[in-house]
This record gives structure tokens, C-alpha cells and sequence, in this order.
């Protein structure tokens, strides 16, 4: 997760475009992905994301991502080549038949996993959470408590993480064996840790609730966010695209 | 300024009263350094400062807290955050964004500053504790010295007259927390009010204009920089740390060498010993 | 004891990075690692421990290479206390927390309790307590506790006063004196100059990643260049000694300055 979903500042066109028309365009082409049964407009797709990442300058984000997905990838597309028996068999053994059709249908989920999954992640790397949640509140009527509380949620995950790791190192230099290979073994030592973790976040929370509270919270309005964001040509544009890409999808399949 | 009547109080989960009978005025343009040993009501005494204390945390409340004339029990704490500004001592549990331009925007909007005053407010903050340069970073990627100036910058923009601290050197090296003092120094002379929790009692003898004593909920010295360390046994017998400066000088006192007050800094440490030397 | 040969580590992008550290600890010393924020000295300090390992170099403890052996085991020859005791303490009760330390290492119940009931009464803790319900201070002395149930033959301290109030702090420091009279050997990161002059035996000085300077406590606090550039101060008296020149140059405590003053004014 760290280091990944993380924002990367910049002032790339991507950076600056509205923050609701990055949510939008996003979900697009994830309805995109889901809709299309083309898989060169699936790689299509793939390329274009690439390419949004090389655009916003988070190429190596979008690389990481991908990495970190792909275990997943493996894992999914095994398991479809398995169960799938319809098609035309490769080979066969023990009874099980790799077919050409298990084969492109696991192609083809896993061409779609990345397709759904990028778009959103790569946006929260080049949007501040607090310019979408002031888009979402002003223009979009989000209450700001619910805005607030996703975006602190958000905002403290990699504080966690940190404190995860903190928290582990210190069980590991009193002798606690987490640096063991068994995972059974481990998962059981990592359940008491669980206290001091639970302990430090309801300290945090608590600060945070007192902190915020000074600051008025509770005084705030709707009218009161200061930086507004607006839609512009680009947006426009890239809403457009958007467009273009579900249309596409629905035409491709015909 | 700032009044304690007759104050005590106990929390809800508590024993015994977490601050015993506090009468006290801490006046316009002071700058007030509280010591004590950890539990001995210090961070209580902020909190009934800011209102945290009836307010956040409930519990038996006695006598009276005023702030600039507004009675804390009968004021909302974003009410008295007008006039009482707060440092916590987490530095990254007190930050709402991602960016330090945004933290200093969040108190401004939520207080309903005019938009066209905001942006002066803010170059003006950052200005003051000179972290301009940082206005565009991510708060992520600062050191825990600058993280604590953007969170007294986030204060400093709302304007309070009193600004209150809980040990916002924590977590800091001698010379970050030789900036932040000398930073809360600057401000203090051009007028807020300081009140500042503080473990390093070198730094608040250097900085500070009064210090105030707390030991198990009762305040046991307050007065001038120098009127408390002229009671360094008192300070001793309660187990707090007296500056090595001014041990010497109650041993220099002792042997009749010098008639010097307590020495608060390094040169004063010097004048006194060639004064002893004749 | 511990040996670093040419040892970086950089964690990527952030801070805390050292480069080419070299140096002995010795064996049966109080050793203080001092320098400003993020210079490496924490970094050093888990490095010794193993937490981390070296991108390039070696460190060697007892002249192995620590480079193989498992971190966790190694809890029997170095312990750590780190500067938030509540990221160690998970347990209901004193005694089952250090238990739990002593459960991978020590595998005889007996034994267990009898290094349980040692320790216990060095650190004047009561077993059956609740370590949530003490006081910072109780609880730092917890987490020290469950360092030192395995009777370690070096113990590593990250900043062990921050959060403490002076007379918590020299509880710790005192233990940690009489712990190293008994042959234990020290080191610690520590941002209090007077706790390093009171305790330390010797000094490691680190600035940007870098091992500046090292040597005796007394040595290093009188060289103003090497301060300087850790952006360090001295402590008070060493700091006045300096001022007042020829005549005050090994007076580090207010007793000897008390004195040397009173006999050098009778002189005058």
C-alpha cells in the first residue's frame, strides 16, 4: 500500500484537472473495461492507463501497482484456466483439460482486473484528498463530516502502517519470533499485537477529535472552503473521452 | 488574559482531583513555562485553558476559568479557540492535510475568515515563523521540527492572543527546540500570551518571562523566571530537574561567594563566576 | 563487542541515512550516540540490533557477522528499549509480558520465573499489576524489564528519557548504570547532553548520515569544532568551564566548579 496509493505532488495537466472529473473519467473507463469483450480494446485500455500514468508523471507508481497485482493475476488466471473446461482442450491431465476458451476467458479477467483497477488508484496519486473532498462537498453537497472522516481515514493509513512497524520491530528485539517463515506461527504472535496498535490509534483519534475541535470544526459550512475547484476545456475534454471509450466498448462488441 | 478562581477539578475517571484549588492570573504579554513531573495536572491546566476541560472531558468542576472575560464553562471551546490558540504535543495527530497550505486553510475556513483576507493570513503566518518556502510541500515529506512550526503557523494564522503549547519539543533535538523557543520568544514580544508545558527547563529559563510549578494538582511556585529559581531546594525536594547553572549558584550562594540572582542563561553563568572569583 | 566495517543504509528517499560507518563499541562502556534529528543515529542504533541490515558493509558482533543470524534469537545477547514502551507492551499482566518475552528463548518454566522474579525486583515492579494503568514512567520500566528478563550482554536505549520527567529519568538511567557496573555494555541514542555527560563513558557524534567523531564523553564535550558541526551544545558546566579557561579544564560536575571557584577566589 505505502508508496503506492500515496499523492504525488506535480503540476501535470492530470494534477490540474477537476477533481470530480477524475473521479468521473476513472469510473468510465472502469464501466469501459466491464462492458467491453475486446481484447484489443482491453490492451487499448491497458495502454491508455500507461499512458495517463506517464502523463501525471506516475509512471513507477502505476508500475508498482501492477506489480503488486500481478500475483494476484497469476493467481486468478490458474484458477479460471482450471475451472474452465468448455473449448477446444491444449493438453489434458489427471483429467483436467487446459481448454483455448478457459484460456482467453482468464485472459480476459485479468486484462479486466487491471483495466477496473488502475484508473482509480492512479487518481488518488495525483489528487489531494482534500481538493476532491472540497469538490464533493461544494459542488456535490457531500456532507463535510463524511468528506472529513474518509479523508482522515485516508490520511492516517500510512500513520498506522508506520506504527504497525514500529510496533513489530519492538516485539522482534524483545525476542518475539515474528521474524519466523511460518505463517500460522507468525499470524498467532501478530494477534497480541493487536493491543499496542489499538492502543496508539484511540490515543491518536482522541488527539486528533480534541485538535480538530479548536480548530472549529464545528463551525464549518459549505461556504466556508476556500479553494473551490472549477471544470474547465480540459475537463470537458476529458469527460468526452470518456464518453468515447463507453461508446466504444458498447460498438466493439457488436 | 487569563484567571483561575478557586479552580479544582476531577475527571470522570479519575480519583482524586487532577487540579487542587488553582488561583491564578497569567497576564496579557506573558510568556509562562509550566513544570512538573509527568501526572502532576500540567496538560490538565491546558486543557482548562482552552475549554478541552469541561467541555471534551467532563467531570467535577469548581470554581471559575476566565479567558479574555469569557467564562470557559459557559463558552464553547470554538468559541474561546478565537482567543486561545493550541500545540499539541503529537505533531501528526493534530494535521488534517496533505499539504501545509491546506492546514493552515482549515482553521481559517472553519472560523469563517473572509476568503479575501485568507490568502494575506496565510503568507503573513508563514512569514512570521519563516517557513514560506514550504507552503506547496507535503506535510509527509518534513522533519518533525518543521511539522511543528507549520502546526504553530495553522495557529498563527487565526490571530489568537494566547497561544497554548504541550511540550512541542517532545520529540525534538536541542537545536529544533532552540528555534521553536526562540520562535514563541518573537511572538510573545510583539505581544501573544505563552503558555507552554515544557520537560527542558533550561530552554523555558532562557525564553520564558514566569514559570509556574505544579506538583500533584497544587501550585506550588509561580512568579518571575528568576523569583522560582531563587527556590531551587523547593524544586529539588520535588523531584524537578534544576539547571546545573543554578545549582552552582546555590552552592556559590551558600559559601557566601556571590550575591548574584540565579543565573537563567550561559553569560549570567559567566558573570557569576568571575563575581565569585573577585 | 559490536564492530561496524564501512556500513550504509538508506531507507529510499527518506531520512536516516547512514553512510560508511566505521567504528568499535566497547566492551563494558556506557556509549552515547549524539547528533540533531535525523543524522542516523537511530538507524545506527537498530542497525547494531539487526532490525535492519547494512545495504553495503558489515557489522560484526563478537566478531560474527550478524549478517546471518536470526533477529528475534539475538533478544538473548542484545536487548532494546525503544522510546515508546507502549508499542512492546501487549500483555494483562507485568509477569505475563515478560513471559511472553521469554517464551522463544527460554524453554524451561522454572528458569522462566526465576529470570522473571530477578528482574522484577532490580526494576521495583510488581508482577500482577496492569502495565496499561501505570504511569509512563512504570511502563517505560516495563518495557525495560522485558529487554532485560533475558539477561542480555549488550542493551541498545533509542532516546530512553523522552517522555519521562527528570526523576523517572534517572530511575532508568541509575539501572542502566548499576546494570553496566555488572558488565553489561551500553549504547544509546540520547538528545540530553547532560544525561550523556552524567552517564556516558564515551561518545559517537553523527551528522547527516555521517559518524563525525568518536571518544570520551569528557574529550568530545570540549571540542567546540565537533559540537559545531553536530549543532550540539555542551552541558551547562562543561560549557561555563570552557568560558572561565586555563585552570577549569576537567571540571564537568557543580561540585568540583564549586570548588575549583572557591579556591582559585581565595587565591585572588
Amino acid at each position: 500500500m505505502r508508496g503506492v496509493l500515496d499523492y504525488v505532488p506535480g503540476n501535470t495537466i492530470l494534477h490540474r484537472l477537476d477533481p470530480r472529473t477524475k473521479l468521473l473519467i476513472s469510473l468510465m473507463i472502469c464501466i469501459a473495461a466491464f462492458i467491453s469483450d475486446s481484447e484489443i480494446f482491453l490492451l487499448g485500455l491497458l495502454a491508455l492507463n500507461l499512458l495517463f500514468a506517464f502523463i501525471g508523471g506516475v509512471t513507477a507508481q502505476a508500475l508498482r501497482m501492477l506489480k503488486g497485482l500481478s500475483k494476484a493475476c497469476v493467481f486468478m488466471f490458474i484458477l479460471q484456466v482450471l475451472f474452465i473446461q468448455q473449448g477446444e482442450p491444449y493438453f489434458s491431465f489427471i483429467g483436467i483439460h487446459i481448454t483455448d476458451y478457459g484460456v482467453r476467458t482468464a485472459y480476459m479477467v485479468i486484462l479486466r482486473l487491471l483495466d477496473a483497477t488502475l484508473p482509480l488508484s492512479l487518481m488518488l496519486t495525483v489528487t489531494r484528498l482534500t481538493d476532491l473532498s472540497n469538490a464533493l462537498v461544494v459542488h456535490w453537497h457531500l456532507p463535510y463530516q463524511y468528506a472529513f472522516t474518509v479523508t482522515t481515514a485516508l490520511h492516517f493509513i500510512p500513520v498506522f502502517f508506520n506504527d504497525m512497524q514500529a510496533i513489530t520491530e519492538a516485539q522482534i528485539a524483545r525476542g518475539v519470533s515474528l521474524d519466523t517463515r511460518n505463517p500460522i506461527k507468525k499470524i498467532k504472535l501478530m494477534i497480541p499485537m493487536s493491543v499496542p496498535l489499538l492502543v496508539s490509534s484511540v490515543k491518536k483519534t482522541e488527539q486528533e477529535a480534541i485538535a480538530v475541535e479548536l480548530r472549529g470544526f464545528n463551525l464549518r459550512t459549505r461556504a466556508s472552503t476556500y479553494k473551490v475547484p472549477h471544470m474547465h476545456a480540459a475537463d470537458a475534454a476529458a469527460l468526452l473521452l470518456g464518453a468515447v471509450l463507453i461508446a466504444a466498448a458498447v460498438l466493439l462488441n457488436r | 488574559m487569563i484567571e483561575f478562581k478557586d479552580f479544582s477539578f476531577r475527571y470522570a475517571s479519575g480519583k482524586a482531583n487532577a487540579l487542587q484549588n488553582v488561583n491564578l492570573t497569567i497576564d496579557d504579554g506573558d510568556f509562562v513555562g509550566i513544570i512538573g513531573n509527568s501526572g502532576a495536572g500540567k496538560t490538565t491546566f491546558t486543557y482548562a485553558v482552552n475549554g478541552i476541560v469541561p467541555h471534551h472531558y467532563k467531570g467535577d468542576f469548581y470554581g471559575a476559568v476566565t479567558v479574555n472575560g469569557l467564562d470557559t464553562v459557559d463558552s464553547k471551546p470554538e468559541q474561546l479557540a478565537v482567543h486561545v490558540g493550541s500545540v499539541f504535543q503529537d505533531v501528526d495527530a493534530q494535521m488534517v492535510a496533505s499539504m501545509v497550505e491546506d492546514e493552515l486553510l482549515f482553521g481559517l475556513e472553519n472560523f469563517g475568515i473572509p476568503h479575501d483576507q485568507i490568502e494575506q493570513r496565510v503568507t503573513e503566518a508563514l512569514e512570521e515563523i519563516g517557513i514560506s518556502d514550504l507552503r506547496m510541500r507535503d506535510l509527509d515529506s518534513l522533519s518533525g521540527g518543521q511539522k511543528q512550526k507549520v502546526a504553530v503557523a495553522a495557529i498563527l494564522a487565526l490571530r489568537p492572543d494566547i497561544i497554548v503549547l504541550d511540550e512541542p519539543t517532545g520529540e525534538l533535538d536541542p537545536q529544533s527546540s532552540e528555534q521553536i523557543y526562540s520562535l514563541l520568544q518573537e511572538l510573545n514580544r510583539r505581544g501573544t500570551t505563552i503558555v507552554a508545558v515544557e520537560q527542558k527547563i533550561g530552554l523555558l529559563c532562557r525564553y520564558a518571562t514566569k514559570l509556574l510549578l505544579i506538583d500533584k494538582g497544587c501550585v506550588m511556585l509561580y512568579g518571575t523566571v528568576r523569583e522560582v529559581l531563587q527556590q531551587s531546594s523547593r524544586m529539588e525536594e520535588i523531584g524537578i530537574h534544576v539547571p546545573r547553572i543554578v545549582s552552582l549558584h546555590k552552592e556559590l550562594t551558600r559559601m557566601g561567594l556571590v550575591r548574584c540572582p540565579a543565573p537563567v542563561n550561559m553569560d549570567e553563568a559567566e558573570a557569576m563566576a568571575k563575581e565569585a572569583l573577585g | 563487542m559490536i564492530r561496524f566495517d564501512d556500513v550504509s543504509f538508506g531507507y529510499n528517499d527518506k531520512g536516516g541515512t547512514v553512510q560508511h560507518i566505521s567504528f568499535t563499541l566497547k566492551k563494558a562502556c556506557i556509549t552515547a550516540i549524539i547528533g540533531a534529528n535525523g543524522a542516523g543515529k537511530s538507524t545506527v542504533s537498530k542497525l547494531m540490533r539487526g532490525l535492519i541490515r547494512p545495504s553495503s558493509g558489515r557489522v560484526f558482533l563478537e566478531e560474527q557477522d550478524m549478517a546471518g543470524m536470526k533477529v528475534s534469537q539475538l533478544a538473548a545477547r542484545i536487548g532494546f528499549l525503544f522510546q515508546n514502551p507502549d508499542r512492546q507492551i501487549c500483555k494483562n499482566t507485568v509477569r505475563e509480558e515478560l513471559l511472553f518475552s521469554l517464551q522463544f528463548t527460554v524453554p524451561d518454566r522454572d528458569r522462566q520465573a526465576a529470570c522473571c522474579e530477578e528482574v522484577l525486583a532490580a526494576l521495583c515492579l510488581n508482577p500482577d499489576d496492569d502495565p496499561m494503568v501505570l504511569s509512563r514512567g512504570e511502563r517505560q520500566r516495563v518495557a525495560m524489564a522485558t529487554a532485560m528478563v533475558h539477561k542480555p550482554e549488550l542493551l541498545i536505549l533509542d532516546e530512553p528519557t523522552t517522555g519521562l520527567d527528570y526523576r523517572e529519568c534517572t530511575e532508568i538511567m541509575d539501572y542502566v548504570r548499576s546494570l553496566n557496573r555488572n558488565g553489561t555494555t551500553v549504547a544509546m541514542v540520547c538528545h540530553d547532553m547532560e544525561i550523556v555527560q552524567d552517564y556516558a563513558d564515551e561518545v559517537l557524534v553523527m551528522s547527516a548520515g555521517r559518524l563525525i567523531a568518536s571518544g570520551s564523553t569528557a574529550a568530545v564535550f570540549r571540542n567546540r569544532e565537533i559540537l559545531d558541526a553536530a549543532s550540539l551544545l555542551p552541558p551547562q558546566i562543561v560549557d561555563l568551564s570552557l568560558r572561565l579557561g586555563e585552570g577549569y579544564e576537567n571540571i564537568s560536575d557543580v561540585d568540583g566548579m564549586a570548588k575549583a571557584i572557591a579556591g582559585k577566589g581565595a587565591k585572588a
